[in-house]
């Protein structure tokens, strides 16, 4: 049980937590599928520096529905160049209740052709807590020009206080125009789907 | 030899009757030597030939943007300048980190408000030429 949560969350937070932010004025839809869970997530940025939105989740695994109202913000952004460096406060409050919630926070730098990032998370919730901490680097095998689809080679690292044990697994990930696509297979969740559009 | 210094003349002639601020966008020499700001430009020729095909009365904004190292992140600068009625078509070059914008010949263009424009996509405008067609 341990491990299959671990995996679902390994992907929710790397995978919805990738583009956190839109630009100013700008919405985003995502939705994730495992073989534990869906969840579609819908945030909107009244500015670059934040976003609001609602996740709605059917967690197959507990057999439960609920939603959470999140809240990310952009506590630093370095722009050069050849590189951008970001650093997210992100938080949410579920519909289970006040004691139900999580809070993290969420970096990343990348280039045209690299990309590092990390995770960290913690779950409040009234049965059980989490803290989750995850890795990820990647590398884009060509350089697409604007327009162009674009693919990223990644690779995943993540712990789970639930079963503390770390999981590494390859991730792909595509986008093209306002559409990003991310697929992870692991050998015991099988294909990960994570699908997000921006408008 | 007569006639080889003839041409250099008439062609030296040519060139200094080019206006400074309205560049010739054919050749990428040009393009690196007469700069408003006298900082060296750097736009792809082929590019930037490809960016003006069909475009007349116009000048290019070219604007050096920082940050700019993704095309998903990129997607909102494309949107939040097509919306100004001023601006005639608009390119995003990642691999120079530069936005190519066209606007109407005669419209004032302020690089304050293109500074905003970037900004509230997250990015940073650092300079800007502008290029008379």
């Amino acid at each position: 049980m341990g491990i299959r949560i671990t995996f679902i969350f390994a992907f929710l937070s790397f995978g919805i937590d990738a583009r956190p932010i839109s630009y100013s004025g700008g919405s985003t839809i995502m939705a994730f599928s495992d073989n534990m869970k869906n969840s579609i997530y819908y945030h909107y940025s009244p500015s670059y520096k934040y976003s609001i939105g609602i996740e709605d989740i059917r967690d197959k695994y507990f057999n439960e529905d609920y939603s959470y109202a999140r809240f990310t913000y952009l506590i630093n952004r370095e722009n050069t160049k050849f590189s951008q460096r970001n650093l997210y406060f992100q938080s949410g409050l579920s519909s289970k209740g006040f004691n139900n919630y999580f809070y993290g926070m969420h970096g990343d730098w990348e280039t045209r052709r690299l990309f590092v990032g990390f995770g960290l998370k913690k779950t409040e919730k009234k049965i059980q807590d989490y803290l989750e901490q995850s890795y990820q680097i990647g590398v884009a095998p060509y350089l697409g020009d604007y327009g162009d689809l674009h693919t990223w080679v990644m690779l995943k690292s993540k712990k789970n206080s639930l079963e503390n044990k770390w999981s590494t697994y390859p991730v792909l990930k595509f986008f093209k125009g306002n559409t990003l696509m991310e697929i992870g297979y692991h050998q015991r969740t099988n294909l990960d789907f994570h699908l997000m559009y921006r408008f | 030899m007569r006639k080889i210094l003839l041409l250099i003349i008439f062609t030296s002639i040519t060139w200094a009757e080019n206006p400074h601020d309205h560049m010739t966008y054919f050749n990428e020499d040009h393009l690196h030597e007469q700069l408003v700001d006298g900082k060296k430009l750097k736009v792809d020729p082929i590019r930037f030939n490809k960016f003006v095909m069909g475009v007349t009365d116009s000048q290019i904004a070219v604007v050096n943007v920082k940050g700019m190292v993704c095309d998903f992140c990129a997607r909102g600068i494309e949107k939040t300048f097509t919306k100004d009625p001023n601006v005639k078509k608009i390119d995003v070059d990642l691999s120079s980190g530069k936005v190519l914008i066209a606007y109407n010949k005669g419209q004032e263009i302020k690089f304050d408000d293109i500074k905003e424009k970037i900004l509230i996509n997250g990015l940073n405008a650092i300079d800007m030429t502008i290029i008379n067609l």
